[in-house]
């Protein structure tokens, strides 16, 4: 009956037999790596089955634990920071009033710092921050406003406060794009209809704009906090690559990447990634289902 | 619904021809370098650096062979060679590997059994160390290294003159014989208005946090060893930077080169600064091994050149150092082999090598004939050579485990936090413990 469909399957089995081979079979196999405690040498049939013990140590690991919340945290952070200064560049570029010149130009400068290696990124603010002879601490002296230098990337707060504001740096210009297309989605005729009817520049925010912009919020959020789960080459490589200063700059990455090549654990480093897989998932399911209740809410909003 | 199932069972073969014939090309490659049937390539060998170029060229033409060097890059080398090691597929004839995975790789099966060729014969040329190390647990020899990486101090004369009266190194090395001595030698120097070193690295990178007792860092029942010198290493690091005697200036940073050359700012000019007041100070020396010479100071230190001098620390140690090896799979096992033979034992060859490059070589009898009455201009005159030697002889390989490297990161954090003055010692001691624990549960950490 539905005989010609079933050649669909033909145009799909490329991708099919690409995807079970290259990331099912990649998944499941290091599912069975967790089970074990294989050193990532002399071969997975040496390792010994050890079932669930590498789940058991994982959720009593406090190094564990505070990869998740130093990951949170600099993401966070990295997240306000970068939000913030985008969106207010992006309100001033799509200011009616305003009228601002020079947009494609300013589009570029801003995205600038995020096509720049992120290895030189971090040599180059790793010397910029260094304690004695880096340049931050020097025009600070010299402005007088400290009067020893502070030992940035040996401060926790500092650290993560680095890691945070140069993440901030390299990925506002992005979202500043994304936001300035949103914007610029939304009718003009709405902020001048709501001009006319007297509304000042803090309520054409945020009754127009935010909630017009609200998909594309979520977007940013969404790409933002899978990418934030993920973080892993600018603290590794900002200071001693297993999270100095005590620790703060020790991302869930940074500990999966620590445990599988520094120190041969490679049954428990395939456990963290299963750890923080189910925790992204926990992320997404919490990001979608706020999606869904607001879509709902405006159903009911529309049937009263 | 038939065709679906029909698809399915293809879909599924499919998967399976996939997966077999990944393990199919792990087989072939095992028993056989496709390259090198179809090219006229007849070795590959990985590396991390182009230093092994130079023999590559000379073995090329004495053989008429053709060698393929394939340089990975160092922070990518392991993570890049280990899979083509473990599976079989695309690995080389020859590798090499670093001192700080080496102890893990002669364990594996990756290298072939040297001692099929003879080498053990050999061993009365090397210094016991360096050829120790590439000897596996069971005695199988597996790998061998071309050159000694012992360290030492290495001062200026000028300033060693004018503040110890003297600039001889058998004097300097009794001066730094101990921890002590190190850091009396600290405090004269900076009387004086200099520093020690330009880096806290030249005391904590290097193994003086042993002091004047090296032990390994963990014993053959995976217990940590936690020595007196160790503990003991927390309180000189913070004497170290609570008297200044440095100029923290970070190793390898564009100060530290300076600081070879010139007197550098000391301190980006802070501190209550006190009379000497312009903030600029001369370095007296740093730790370095035996490549520091030829690599570091030779080419950075030119202002400075004939006013040093090297001496020995607290303990002999080594830095660095390249192993190499036959690759266990290997089809052209024999004339990979004549190559490492040529590399470690070739008399004439690594007599043309040494006068090239100035490093210190691991074969013996081309180094006693090269040392003898060997005067190094660089050195005001001194013979390295016969130092490095020497230390070479006092270093005691059964002092290195595998863990060395990372032991020696964690510990230097521990006394890092607590020179910061963010941590006790108790705390520190106990961090350290807890990041030994995680990292290698296998090791006792467990101090009783």
């Amino acid at each position: 009956m539905t005989k010609n469909n079933n050649r669909a399957y033909f145009f799909i089995a490329p991708f099919v037999i690409v995807f079970l081979s290259f990331n099912i079979y990649p998944i499941l196999l290091t599912f069975y790596y967790s089970l074990t405690n294989y050193t990532g040498m002399g071969g997975i049939d040496n390792a010994d089955f050890i079932g669930l013990d590498n789940y058991r140590r994982l959720t009593q690991d406090d190094f564990f634990f505070q990869a998740f919340f130093n990951t949170l945290k600099i993401w966070g952070a990295n997240f306000a920071i970068q939000i913030a200064i985008a969106m207010g560049l992006a309100l001033l570029f799509s200011d009616l009033r305003l009228k601002l010149r020079g947009l494609n130009t300013f589009r570029a400068l801003f995205f600038l710092p995020n096509i720049i290696t992120i290895a030189s990124v971090a040599l180059l603010f790793s010397i910029l921050l260094d304690w004695n002879y880096g340049s931050l601490n020097q025009m600070l002296l010299n402005l007088g406003l400290i009067s020893r230098p502070i030992n940035w990337l040996n401060n926790p707060v500092y650290a993560q406060g680095w890691v945070a504001l140069i993440g901030a740096w390299m990925w506002f210009g992005n979202t500043f794009i994304i936001l300035m297309a949103g914007i610029s989605g939304i009718p003009k005729d709405f902020y001048e209809a709501a001009f006319i009817d007297g509304a000042n520049w803090w309520d054409s925010f945020t009754k127009i704009t935010l909630p017009q912009l609200k998909p594309i919020l979520l977007y940013v959020f969404i790409t933002s906090i899978i990418g934030g789960l993920q973080m892993f080459d600018l603290p590794l490589l900002l200071t001693d690559g297993r999270g100095a200063p005590r620790g703060a700059l020790n991302t869930m990455v940074i500990y999966l990447y620590n445990q599988g090549f520094s120190y041969a654990n490679f049954g428990y480093s395939a456990t963290i990634a299963y750890g923080l897989f189910i925790i992204t998932i926990i992320f997404s399911v919490i990001t979608f289902k706020t999606i869904y209740r607001s879509q709902v809410k405006v159903k009911n909003g529309g049937k009263k | 619904m038939k065709n679906s199932w029909k698809l399915a069972t293809l879909l599924c073969g499919a998967v399976l021809l996939t997966a077999c014939g990944s393990d199919d090309n792990g087989d072939t490659a095992e028993t056989g370098d496709t390259d090198s049937d179809s090219g006229e390539v007849d070795l590959v060998i990985n590396s991390f650096t182009e230093e092994l170029q130079y023999p590559i060229d000379v073995f090329e033409e004495r053989h008429g062979v053709n060698i393929d060097l394939q340089i990975i890059p160092g922070e990518n080398y392991v993570d890049t060679l280990r899979p083509a090691l473990e599976s079989g597929s695309g690995a080389p004839d020859i590798f090499t590997a670093e001192i700080i995975y080496l102890l893990d790789w002669v364990e594996q099966d990756y290298w072939a059994d040297l001692g099929e060729f003879g080498v053990e014969d050999w061993s009365t040329d090397y210094p016991e160390y360096a050829w120790e190390l590439g000897r596996d647990q069971e005695g199988t020899m597996k790998a061998l290294t071309w050159q000694v990486t012992p360290g030492g101090i290495f001062y200026r004369r000028s300033i060693a003159k004018e503040v110890f009266g003297t600039d001889d190194p058998d004097a300097m090395a009794e001066q730094f014989s101990t921890m002590e001595g190190l850091m009396e030698a600290g405090e004269q120097l900076k009387q004086a208005g200099y520093r020690l070193f330009p880096d806290e690295e030249s005391v904590s990178g290097s193994p003086f946090t042993m002091g004047s007792n090296p032990q390994p860092w963990v014993d053959e029942d995976e217990n940590l060893t936690m020595t007196d010198e160790r503990m003991s290493y927390f309180d000189y690091a913070k004497e170290l930077r609570d008297n200044e005697y440095t100029a923290l200036a970070p190793v390898w940073s564009p100060a530290w080169y300076a600081s070879f050359n010139e007197p550098i700012t000391y301190n980006a000019g802070w501190d209550e600064m006190e009379e000497d007041s312009d903030g600029m100070t001369e370095v007296f020396g740093v730790s370095l091994p035996s490549w520091g010479l030829p690599h570091v100071l030779k080419i950075d230190a030119t202002e400075t050149a004939g006013d040093w001098a090297v001496t020995s620390g607290p303990s002999s140690y080594f830095g660095g150092g390249t192993w190499i090896g036959v690759y266990e799979g290997s089809e052209n096992k024999d004339l990979a082999f004549e190559f490492i033979q040529m590399l470690v034992n070739d008399e004439e060859f690594l007599t043309e090598w040494v006068e090239e490059t100035g490093d210190v070589l691991s074969y013996t009898p081309v180094m006693d004939k090269i040392s003898e009455g060997y005067e190094d201009e660089y050195l005001g005159g001194q013979n390295h050579y016969d130092y490095f030697l020497a230390e070479a002889e006092n270093i005691d390989a059964s002092n290195v485990t595998r863990y060395d490297q990372r032991l020696d990161q964690m510990f230097g954090s521990a006394v890092g936090a607590y020179v910061e003055g963010d941590l006790s010692k108790e705390e520190a001691l106990d961090s350290f413990y807890a990041e030994v624990q995680n990292a290698y549960p296998q090791i006792n950490v467990n101090q009783d």
